[in-house]
């Protein structure tokens, strides 16, 4: 192909005809800012980032769009280029949540709060799971100055969960058109594109129908692709950024598929295409299932064996003296191996040779997907078969009654575990080293990148080991290598029924005869089929909710009928709340109570699993537990000015604090923060209790920029003599009011949030320093001097768990776990 | 026992105790079923033809509620289980619970006569084996109610204690509510004491006799906060209320670094598991404590449990105590069973320190070896540490666990109810009652940690007080002289 020479930023650069500018640019080492621009999708030049200046061109062309030409002069940094970009960062920040892109807290808030909180919808970046790799907010900060100049247009979409493995917030979209440029470029027909225009232009499928039915294969290139985090992968998103990705297969159906999956702390969190090719294009179990299956919390952790008619756990080397030792006695005697072609070569080699070399038994290979076949159904009923060892779930009750001893290698739970002699332990997908056939006959090199969970083993040694340990030397082998070597002739497994990556009806459904939407709740949504599940347990009693709802994004207001609990009230003191029996004891602020009508009202912020438990709850519904009023009601000074600050749901918590002082005569101030204005409530009912309310909000939107420290700072600057200060809200919060107060020589009370189990002081989970002590929080607060607190030791301790939070986080589809299940398909020996 | 009929005795002597079946050590460790399985029928039938009937028996004066031992031991050998387990609960609320969990060893069997030549007759097992028994064969026929007095009472707290109190008092025709602050009731039973030890669905079936019985169950209620023990003698109409709350504060070690993540009482490690089913977890939302090696320090029951709730988590477990094997307060059975399993034992070791990294969480213990020096008040050789003795253990958890205290909420909001420098209540050891008129109180709240037959015992006492209180007539009574001969 024919060179061009042109000149950019003074630098001779060259490129082959037919590429634009940028690509001159990027391949030169030029830096060139863009959004919408990527280099797996055709031109667009929707985001106008990326514009230039051209010798003897009129105004500034985008570079992704203009070809460059023979001589061109191009410039990319010139004044008014740069300040032009600004403005169209500032244009796509105003439509964007932007609170933390201009917060003068920023740094701050980084440090203490490194990760990004689990909310529902992305209200600005420190509640966004994009954060840890956001284009768009690198660019904003890298170009601004923690201003805005225009409002902030926040188009209050609920978030989306009624899909499958997605959870989508339209809010923080931008509309670069990546989406459905990828969906376009790898499916032709696009499931997405751009719906309504101009302020409510929104992606979506046509008609915003499910995208179960709007022609999506989930192969989730949008999601990766995205620079924003308006579209997620709901099982990955809250990991953060994986530690390492490498290129492996899917060995889950027989067309072997190419993916890359990512590792976050020893687990794989997801799997994404090679490339955003439409020959690298993944199915939705590839994509999705295929994490959520490896980390599924019954997966078979330790060796089991019968004894007393009971499983009991042991250890292997327990495990593989019982079994070595009872397949010696059943030797030529029957014996059948029931062995899945989900597997890698080596496993299947060893798997043959073991039961035909050692036991003198035949083999049953079943094709991925598939069930038993009748003719060996058969032998099993008509009892040719004395003994079995099955790698999967292939056998019904009917069947299982027909054997007399049976053995089970496999990694997730399942009738045959329940009736075996011995269950041992495997591990799966990326957790094995080895090689796979794909249906085309090609041989594809797999690397284990993560340690199988618990006790779990690769089944080829555990096999090796029963053989040795029954006298055999026909299964010596000192790695995997030796094994794949050893494989003389294996012929290609037979193609799956249809193509999954293009249909959802062709989704695989099975994966060792377990159920894949057992383990990757999504599937459920498309159809298929799944284990019935022991419905969760029935709430007795209870306490009833009158009302509910959001009254700012994130924030749920609850009145809970609790008659005891409100004649007793009063401020400062709390409740613990179980949504259900399965629930966590979580605790919330008392925000109002009625005694005459006996209910309690309290604001929860939809922060993880059991926040969102609260938020997913409906109007007439019923709280399991409720239990209260917790902790010691807040002392209040004899009479002065006391301020109160609140942000998130300490502005409810300090309502009634407000209420108390006020009516004790005091002068009360509030000082309310947000991070926007859209995001602030209750300031009226505020104003009307007290003399004074201010309010800050992080981006400027109204009132003074900052937070509660700002306000409080004001407050003494002007020549208020206050008598205390009150913070309610994040620790963050908390603690910077702490820290602007300290030589101020104005007592703080600060109340604490650490993370509770009984909240009665039974536990002392609760535990906070504060000075030369040891509280619990629970009993002995919440309200503490802020002075005194240690606020590094509470930061860390409320992090205790933050990687079991992000576990519990529900998959279902639909805000509450009423995923749609289709219709079941059935049918065929090829395809259940 | 002379005068019993020598011919049969002799060769009855000469079977031996009979063991119960129990799980293989190694695999017991990693689950949460019960360990030892329970005598089938014909074996506690042998069993309880070991017992000599004696006259004048010890084991019932060994047993803190004098449970009439050989007359149910009898009927078991009788074949007659279901009078057998009627006999038991004429003493015992729970005899499914105190067969499992009382140290019977330091109790009724200690002093068995057959013990004094042989091993003692297995009570606790036959005890066990008579109320599964009738439990798993439809319980007993409803027992009679008395025709309701009017009297109304509060039970606060669903421990063994107000179990019992609860039980009697409505059997003796009072309306009985009772205030749990948890949202399970069972107390100990279900928030500390494991699975594998005691079954949680056993708990449940005594509560449920309880509802049977018409007694009204307020869970998610602490009284202290939600209501006080002045409003529900004053404004709610109770004519008595009873405390059973138990000793549920955690003490800890006050030790540097005793606030890392990775510390935690007993109460809280066991209460997550237990209660809160964190074995279940995401099925279960509280978040189970993962951990690579558990230190435990104690060396009670509670610490026996925790070290081996940590086996069953998949942990290494480690056990710190600072005084020798001989000292430690667990049942035989629970130490017996813990090392079996495989948790290490260092005895003779105290924390020093906890080390922590930038995170704050846990990196190891610091301990220091002790040594035996002369005895302290308890008559117990007083530990001293060996000076320069400090070494390191790597861990990511420590589960403290030297004791609990009575949690203060009530205490705190009804100041006329006087307590010891320990936090427990003052009660009277004959009634039950407390400094202040009309409330009763037993159990561990009484006490400090104790046993779970200790506080059915002192709660027996109680409800009989109650009864009189309510009923109007005098408290002193003529079961006095009994209790003390008893004792003698
Ligand atoms: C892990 C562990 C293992 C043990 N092992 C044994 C053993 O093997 N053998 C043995 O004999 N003993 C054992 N014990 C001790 C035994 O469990 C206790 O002595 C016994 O449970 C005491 O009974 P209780 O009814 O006094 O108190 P608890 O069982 O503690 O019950 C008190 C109840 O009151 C409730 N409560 C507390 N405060 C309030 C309030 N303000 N309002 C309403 N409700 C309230 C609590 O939530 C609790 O449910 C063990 C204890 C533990 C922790
Ligand atoms: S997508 Fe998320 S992280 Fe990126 S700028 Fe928007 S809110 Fe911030
Ligand atoms: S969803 Fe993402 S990729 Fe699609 S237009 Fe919006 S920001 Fe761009
Ligand atoms: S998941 Fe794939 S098919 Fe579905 S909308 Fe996204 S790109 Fe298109
Ligand atoms: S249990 Fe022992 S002491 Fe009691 S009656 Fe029987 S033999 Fe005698
Ligand atoms: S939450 Fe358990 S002691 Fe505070």
């Amino acid at each position: 192909m024919d060179m061009i020479t042109l000149t950019i930023d003074g630098k001779q650069v060259q490129i082959e005809e037919g590429g634009t500018v940028l690509d001159a640019a990027r391949r030169n080492g030029i830096e060139i800012p863009t959004l919408c621009a990527h280099e797996d999708l055709p031109d667009f030049g929707a985001c106008r980032m990326c514009i230039v200046e051209i010798k003897g061109m009129r105004g500034y062309p985008t570079s992704c769009t203009t070809p460059a030409a023979e001589g061109m002069e191009v410039r990319t940094e010139t004044e008014a280029l740069i300040s032009l970009r600004n403005q169209i960062l500032e244009f796509t920040a105003s439509g964007h949540p932007n609170s933390c892109l201009v917060c003068i807290h920023r740094e701050d808030c980084e440090r203490y709060r490194p990760r990004p909180s689990k909310t529902g919808q992305a209200t600005r970046c420190a509640f966004c799971s994009n954060r840890p790799d956001c284009a768009l907010r690198e660019m904003v900060l890298d170009a601004s100055s923690n201003e805005l100049n225009l409002p902030t247009l926040y188009s209050e979409y609920k978030i989306e969960r009624d899909d499958p493995f997605m959870d989508r917030d339209h809010n923080l979209c931008i509309l670069c058109g990546r989406c459905w440029r990828i969906c376009e470029k790898i499916h032709g027909t696009p499931a997405i594109s751009i719906n309504h225009r101009g302020r409510w232009a929104k992606i979506g499928s046509a008609f915003d129908q499910s995208y179960v039915d709007s022609g999506c294969t989930f192969c989730g290139a949008c999601i990766d692709i995205c620079p924003t985090g308006t579209l997620t992968d709901r099982f990955a998103r809250w990991y953060g950024l994986p530690e390492l990705s490498w290129r492996s297969t899917c060995t889950i159906c027989p067309q072997g598929c190419d993916l890359t999956p990512s590792v976050d702390g020893g687990q794989v969190t997801g799997t994404r295409m090679t490339a955003y090719d439409r020959d690298a294009r993944l199915c939705a179990v590839g994509r999705f299932a295929y994490a959520q299956v490896m980390s599924a919390t019954n997966r078979l952790r330790h060796p089991m064996v019968r004894e007393n008619d009971e499983l009991i756990p042991t250890d292997w080397e327990d495990a593989i003296k019982h079994v070595a030792g009872a397949l010696g006695d059943l030797k030529g005697d029957g014996f059948l191996a029931i062995i899945d072609e989900a597997n890698t070569r080596e496993n299947v080699f060893v798997y043959e040779a073991f039961a035909t070399g050692v036991m003198n038994g035949r083999v049953a290979r079943i094709a991925s997907n598939c069930v038993l076949d009748d003719a060996i159904a058969d032998d099993i009923r008509a009892g040719r078969v004395k003994s079995v060892l099955t790698t999967g779930d292939h056998l019904d009750d009917e069947i299982l009654s027909k054997i007399e001893h049976l053995f089970v290698m496999d990694c997730l739970p399942s009738k045959a575990t329940s009736e075996a002699e011995a269950v041992l332990p495997v591990a799966i997908l990326s957790e094995v080293a080895g090689s796979f056939r794909d249906t085309a006959g090609e041989v594809k090199k797999l690397s284990a990148a993560v340690d199988p969970p618990g006790r779990a083993r690769i089944e080829w040694e555990i096999i090796a080991e029963l053989a040795a340990a029954m006298g055999s030397d026909a299964l010596r082998y000192d790695s995997v290598d030796a094994v794949t070597k050893a494989i003389t002739d294996d012929a290609p497994p037979a193609p799956l029924a249809g193509s999954p990556r293009d249909n959802l009806k062709d989704l695989p459904s099975r994966y060792r005869g377990h159920y894949l939407a057992d383990s990757a709740a999504g599937l459920k949504a498309m159809g298929l089929p799944s284990s019935p599940k022991p419905p969760p347990k029935e709430i007795t009693g209870g306490f009833r909710i009158i009302k509910k709802y959001e009254v700012v994004p994130n924030f749920h207001m609850l009145t809970v009928e609790a008659p005891a609990i409100a004649r007793h009230a009063k401020p400062g003191q709390f409740i613990i709340v179980m949504v259900n029996e399965e629930s966590e004891r979580t605790p919330f602020t008392l925000l109002d109570w009625d005694a005459q009508a006996g209910t309690i009202t309290m604001v929860v912020e939809e922060l993880g699993r059991s926040s969102r438990e609260v938020a997913d709850l409906q109007e007439g519904g019923v709280i399991a537990h409720v239990t209260g009023p917790l902790g010691v009601p807040i002392e209040l000074p004899e009479k002065g000015t006391v301020v109160l600050g609140g942000g998130c749901y300490g502005i409810g918590a300090i309502y009634p604090v407000a209420r108390a002082l006020k009516q004790s005569g005091h002068e009360v101030i509030i000082a309310l923060e947000a991070c926007s204005a859209h995001t602030l409530y209750m300031a009226h009912e505020f104003r009307e209790l007290c003399d004074e309310v201010i309010i800050a909000t992080k981006d400027g939107s109204e009132g003074t920029k900052g937070g509660v420290q700002e306000l409080f700072t004001s407050v003494v600057e002007r020549g208020t003599k206050v008598d205390l200060f009150i913070a309610v809200g994040c620790t963050f919060m908390m603690r910077m009011v702490a820290e602007t107060t300290r030589t101020m020589g104005i007592p703080l009370q600060v109340a604490l949030n650490p993370i509770m189990v009984d909240g009665t002081g039974m536990c002392g989970a609760c535990r906070v320093s504060v000075g030369e002590d040891t509280k619990f929080a629970c009993v002995d607060g919440p309200f503490f001097d802020g002075h005194a607190v240690d606020w590094d030791e509470l930061g860390l301790r409320r992090e205790a768990y933050s990687r079991e939070e992000v576990e519990a986080m529900p998959q279902y589809a639909g805000g509450n776990g009423t995923a749609a299940a289709l219709t079941v398909t059935a049918g065929c020996a090829a395809k259940l | 026992m002379e005068d019993n009929k020598k011919k049969t005795k002799p060769k009855k002597v000469r079977v031996p105790r009979q063991p119960m079946p129990e799980q293989n050590p190694l695999r017991r460790a990693k689950n949460f079923e019960e360990v030892p399985y329970g005598y089938p029928a014909d074996t506690a039938v042998v069993e309880a033809n070991r017992c000599l009937q004696c006259k004048k028996p010890l084991c019932v004066a060994g047993c803190p509620v004098n449970i009439d031992i050989p007359a149910f031991i009898k009927f078991i050998s009788d074949r007659d289980f279901t009078s057998a387990a009627a006999k038991l609960l004429e003493q015992t609320a729970l005899p499914a619970v105190c067969g499992r969990v009382c140290p019977q060893e330091s109790q009724c069997e200690e002093v068995c006569i057959v013990g004094k030549k042989a091993e003692p007759v297995a009570i606790g097992r036959l005890e066990r084996f008579a109320a599964d028994f009738v439990r798993e064969n439809g319980g007993l026929p409803k027992p009679e109610i008395a025709e309701p007095t009017g009297k109304k009472i509060a039970v606060i707290g669903a421990g063994p204690a107000g179990i019992t109190v609860a039980g009697d008092l409505a059997r003796w025709g009072h309306k009985v509510i009772m205030y749990e602050a948890l949202h399970l009731t069972g107390g100990v039973l279900v928030y500390g004491i494991p699975q594998f030890r005691l079954p949680k669905e056993i708990v449940k079936f005594e509560v449920d006799a309880l509802t049977k019985l018409g007694v009204e169950i307020h869970t998610d209620y602490v009284i202290g906060k939600t209501e006080t023990v002045d409003d529900l003698l004053n404004k709610l109409g109770f004519d008595a209320v009873f405390i059973g709350t138990g000793a549920g504060l955690p003490m800890f070690m006050n030790i540097p670094g005793e606030n890392a993540i990775g510390v935690f009482s007993a109460n809280e490690f066991l209460t997550r598991i237990n209660l809160m089913k964190a074995y279940d977890f995401p099925n279960y939302a509280t978040s189970p404590i993962r951990a690579k090696h558990v230190i435990t320090v104690g060396g009670g029951n509670v610490a026996m449990d925790s070290a081996r709730c940590a086996l069953r988590m998949g942990s290494k477990s480690t056990v710190v105590y600072r005084r020798a094997r001989e000292q430690m307060p667990a049942r035989d059975e629970e130490i017996h069973h813990a090392e079996q399993e495989g948790v290490d034992f260092r005895l003779l070791t105290n924390p020093t320190k906890v080390v922590v990294d930038d995170n704050n969480r846990m990196l190891g213990l610091e301990v220091i070896k002790m040594e035996l020096g002369e005895p302290d008040d308890s008559g117990r050789r007083r530990p001293v540490p060996v000076e320069g003795s400090e070494y390191f253990i790597e861990a990511d958890v420590v589960v403290v666990s030297i004791g609990n205290s009575p949690n203060p909420l009530i205490p705190q909001t009804s100041p006329d109810l006087e307590t010891t420098r320990w936090g427990t209540l003052v009660a009277d050891e004959k009634t039950m009652l407390t400094s202040k008129p009309g409330v009763f109180a037993a159990g561990d709240v009484v006490s400090g940690a104790a046993t779970v037959i200790s506080a059915m015992g002192q709660a027996k006492i109680a409800a009989e007080h109650i009864h009189k209180h309510v009923m109007g007539q005098p408290l002193t009574t003529d079961s006095d002289g009994e209790e003390s001969d008893a004792d003698s």
